[in-house]
């Protein structure tokens, strides 16, 4: 790999602003977030609850437009799209991973997978090849004909998983993708998407507050009060340390990281 | 705070949760109103009172009228309580008894019942005069109406609203005594998701409904017989339990098979609507198989009476092709001449000399069933004079016409019967004619008796000179009126009547058409209004269910826009799965309503194509709208599920 592929910006968010309701009541989430990620990159967002995370995961990822500042993907300019080219934006370029899944219960395993890329002018063999690969990596190939619901909350969001990257987007976006599993789901989702990251080159923004989950990250970024407050970098760090150094930027951050626990 | 102001409470809140259920008893309110008062109008009595017939089908309607008010508010207070289970788990949860959840829906279904009986017999008030003034325009009598507001028709729709309020009230207790907390907080995601594969025994049922369905077809073309009204039962019994067949299990099963070759591929547009669909089926097959059930039988029941309505001056034409006949009173033929000159009414008049003897008529499908009966022989040649179109049968031969020769017979295929013999059995030798066809209308006004049968002028001399002397023989001098301007004709009809010989029967053409007119006009305005109530109970019920099953799937609507499926390509895998919702039970209902049509329409002469045709297009055109509701609420939902 070379170093200039390495160094290529995906996202670029400057000066990003958001504000909720009217003049009188108005409630300012974002105040002036400046971030850029790099392709290939696996970033943790972190912070306190109401410290602006899922806000600033919803803006980034096209969910929700920011009130003021620019946001560039890919080079594009997503702040000042039509709402039109930003579902295709999303659904081209974009990936998400969600808290609670978001699988579509009338739809098996596989069926949900091959969502995205359904209207695409993809082959019906390139979608199967692409369907068996990321399940083999997500380990799920046994369960293709199964229904979400009758599959276990660690095998739905690594279906969800599949589903956020069948079509090679650009960044996957995960919200709080291990808040409803167990450790041991969450440890072996995390070790996927950090899988998938190295070997794939996936670029991936995480928001959560659990430490074990963003130690996967090469970089961590914490929010406090709708701003950037701090950011970690891995480096050549183990795991270990590098949640340990998680670990005391929380308690220094203060608020409580008790919100999901 | 009590549990009535908890209840009074609630209302005002949930209006927008309400107003489905609310509307759909009201409208079945001021229907019953409205039904009840025109029954009760002394206008409209008088007419009822003309006739058994109308009384016995205004009866018969408002029979039927309160089946489906009571199967419309079953399945809309099924559907609304279904919406709210998540509200009554949640009193239960904060510590109140099964007992209180059950006092204070009732109490609401009370109040809301109330409410609606009152609107519902206002807005009845309201739209009852309309309703007579189109009934009399149809009947085509005169006079304004003066429908006052009718106090029996309220008592009658209370009552009416008393069994509604019972048959809910039950509804409610066993929802909620027989259901868990579980079960209530489930109740609206509850799609069936069983992946198991179909078995031998699914393939054996799915192919039954078909089969079921295809029988129910085929003995509908030959029912009528002896054992007609067994026959009907049948036909019903195996379509309705075909059709269920059909959609419990049947398209299902064409559904995994489709969704199987998919193998996964399945995209967004089925995704939508064929994923769904499937997984519904099975709690749909009720609520299908009544639409369509209903469907069929609105179209039929619309379309019959509308043929009726269509045909009335044709298929009268058709028994009666002259304005006025006097069989052999060339008296009572002249002084009607003169009546009629006097009044200065332009007129044709034709004289038909025919004669009448007996003989008998062979059937070639069976030996043993010839029929001895009275024949009329009428001259060809005289009749195209008299403005008769037929054409001259060869020397020997003889064509029968019959206007009602459709049930005459058993059987309604008649072409096997022709052609056939007649013998003419004089004193000494028998002689055969020949009985070339059937022609089903008539040459001489019913009233004239015998089987008419034309001839060539030379066959007639030739059986006149053979049966002159026979016992029943009978010469017929048959005096013919044809009025030129349509215009005269009830003022020539009101001339006639003096000569009338039975003064119960009409035998002139306007007099029956007029009561024709009458009875179909009445006919199709009970058709008009039963079909619009189960119409609209049908539209509504679908609209409902589609209504809950949008909300049910707002998540997988949110999901689809985060992943970037814009409005338009949601919409368009709902539209799929709307098409398939409304459009399969309509297909379905007009598929058995042509058959239901074709089987009962030996009771119509005339061809009714033109008829059937308006009046499925003017259902379909109505029932269509519905769907467009439901399209436009999905698009709300979809519109707004973006919307944290």
């Amino acid at each position: 790999m070379k170093e200039s592929n390495e160094q290529e910006t995906v996202l670029h968010a400057r000066n990003v602003h958001k504000t909720y309701g009217s003049k009188g009541g108005a409630q300012q989430v974002l105040k002036g977030i400046d971030l850029r990620v790099l392709r290939k990159e696996f970033v943790g967002i972190m912070g306190p609850s109401g410290s602006g995370k899922t806000t600033l995961l919803n803006v980034l990822a096209t969910i929700d437009r920011a009130s003021d500042g620019a946001i560039f993907i890919d080079n594009e300019d997503i702040s000042t799209m039509s709402s039109a080219a930003l579902s295709a934006f999303r659904r081209n370029k974009l990936g998400f991973i969600f808290q609670d899944y978001n699988l579509l219960d009338t739809l098996t395993v596989k069926e949900n997978i091959l969502l995205p890329l359904s209207l695409g002018k993809i082959s019906k063999q390139r979608a199967e090849r692409e369907f068996t690969a990321i399940a083999e990596v997500l380990g799920i190939r046994d369960l293709a004909h199964k229904y979400p619901y009758e599959i276990s909350g660690g095998q739905k969001q690594r279906t969800a998983a599949g589903r956020a990257l069948i079509h090679q987007p650009s960044i996957v976006f995960a919200d709080e993708p291990t808040g409803a599993l167990d450790s041991k789901s969450a440890s072996s989702l995390l070790s996927v998407m950090d899988e998938v990251n190295r070997n794939r080159g996936v670029t991936i923004i995480m928001v959560t507050h659990d430490p074990v989950a963003s130690s996967y990250c090469n970089r961590v970024v914490f929010l406090k009060d709708g701003k950037i407050y701090s950011e970690l970098y891995r480096g050549e760090k183990s795991r270990q340390s590098f949640f340990k150094d998680i670990i005391d930027v929380q308690a220094v951050l203060g608020g409580d990281h008790i919100d999901g626990i | 705070m009590t549990v009535f102001d908890l209840a009074l409470r609630s209302m005002r809140q949930n209006v927008k949760q309400y107003y489905l259920y609310f509307f759909a008893l009201i409208f079945s309110m001021s229907l019953f109103f409205v039904f009840a008062s025109l029954q009760h109008d002394t206008q409209v009595q008088r007419l009822l009172e003309s006739s058994v017939n109308f009384s016995a089908a205004f009866q018969s309607a408002a029979v039927l009228l309160v089946v489906i008010i009571g199967i419309f508010t079953m399945s809309s207070n099924r559907i609304f309580l279904r919406r709210r289970s998540r509200e009554i788990g949640l009193y239960q949860l904060i510590g109140l008894s099964k007992g209180w959840a059950a006092r204070y829906l009732l109490m609401e279904n009370l109040l809301l019942g109330l409410g609606a009986l009152f609107a519902g017999i206002l807005c009845g008030a309201l739209i009852s005069r309309l309703f007579v003034l189109i009934l009399l325009e149809l009947l085509h009598l005169d006079g304004m109406p003066a429908i006052d507001f009718s106090l029996p028709a309220a008592i009658e729709t209370t009552f009416v609203f008393i069994l509604v309020a019972v048959i809910t009230s039950v509804q409610i207790i066993t929802m909620i005594y027989r259901s868990t907390l579980l079960h209530l907080f489930q109740a609206d995601r509850q799609p069936d998701l069983s992946s198991q594969s179909p078995t031998i025994l699914t393939a054996i049922y799915a192919v039954l409904g078909i089969v079921l369905i295809g029988y129910g077809y085929e003995l509908s073309g030959r029912m009528v017989d002896e054992q007609l009204v067994m026959n009907a039962l049948l036909v019903m019994a195996a379509t309705i339990t075909g059709t269920y067949i059909l959609f419990r299990v049947t398209i299902r099963w064409c559904f995994t098979w489709l969704r199987r070759r998919k193998n996964g591929h399945l995209g967004l547009y089925n995704s939508l609507s064929l994923a769904p669909l499937m997984h519904r089926m099975k709690g749909n097959a009720n609520s299908l198989t009544l639409i369509t059930v209903l469907s069929a039988l609105t179209i039929t029941l619309v379309t019959m009476a509308y043929s009726f309505y269509y045909s009335a001056e044709q298929d009268t034409r058709m028994a009666i092709p002259y304005d006025f006949t006097f069989e052999n009173n060339p008296q009572d033929a002249q002084a009607f001449t003169a009546d009629l000159e006097s009044s200065g009414i332009p007129f044709k008049h034709y004289t038909v000399e025919a004669v009448r003897t007996t003989g008998v008529i062979h059937n070639p499908l069976d030996p043993a069933d010839s029929r001895e009966g009275s024949l009329l022989w009428l001259p060809a040649e005289q009749l195209q004079r008299a403005g008769g179109q037929l054409s001259v049968p060869a020397f020997g031969e003889a064509v029968e016409y019959d206007a009602w020769a459709q049930n005459a017979y058993d059987d309604i295929d008649l072409s096997g019967r022709y052609p056939t013999l007649i013998d003419l059995q004089s004193e000494s030798q028998t002689k055969s004619y020949v009985l070339k066809e059937l022609k089903v209308e008539n040459l001489v006004n019913f009233d004239i008796s015998g089987k008419q049968l034309a001839v060539s002028e030379a066959t007639l001399d030739e059986i006149a000179r053979r049966m002159s002397g026979t016992e029943h023989f009978e010469k017929v001098q048959i005096a013919a009126y044809l009025i030129s301007d349509q215009a005269e004709l009830a003022l020539a009809s009101s001339l006639y009547e003096k000569y009338r010989p039975d003064q119960y029967t009409a035998t002139d053409f306007y007099s029956s058409y007029q009561t024709t007119l009458q009875t179909s006009g009445l006919l199709i305005f009970i058709a008009a209004f039963l079909g619009l109530s189960f119409l609209a109970s049908t539209g509504s019920i679908l609209y409902f269910k589609q209504m809950t099953e949008a909300e049910q799937e707002k998540q997988s609507f949110r999901t689809l826009r985060q992943l970037g499926f814009d409005e338009k390509m949601i919409m368009k895998g709902i539209m799929r799965k709307q098409m398939v919702v409304f459009l399969l039970p309509l297909c379905i209902g007009m598929l058995h309503s042509f058959f239901a049509v074709r089987a009962a329409s030996f009771m119509i002469i005339s061809d009714i194509t033109i008829p059937t045709i308006i009046s499925v297009g003017v259902y379909a055109a109505i029932y269509i709208l519905f769907a467009l509701f439901t399209l436009g609420y999905y698009r709300q939902v979809v519109n707004k599920a973006l919307l944290l």
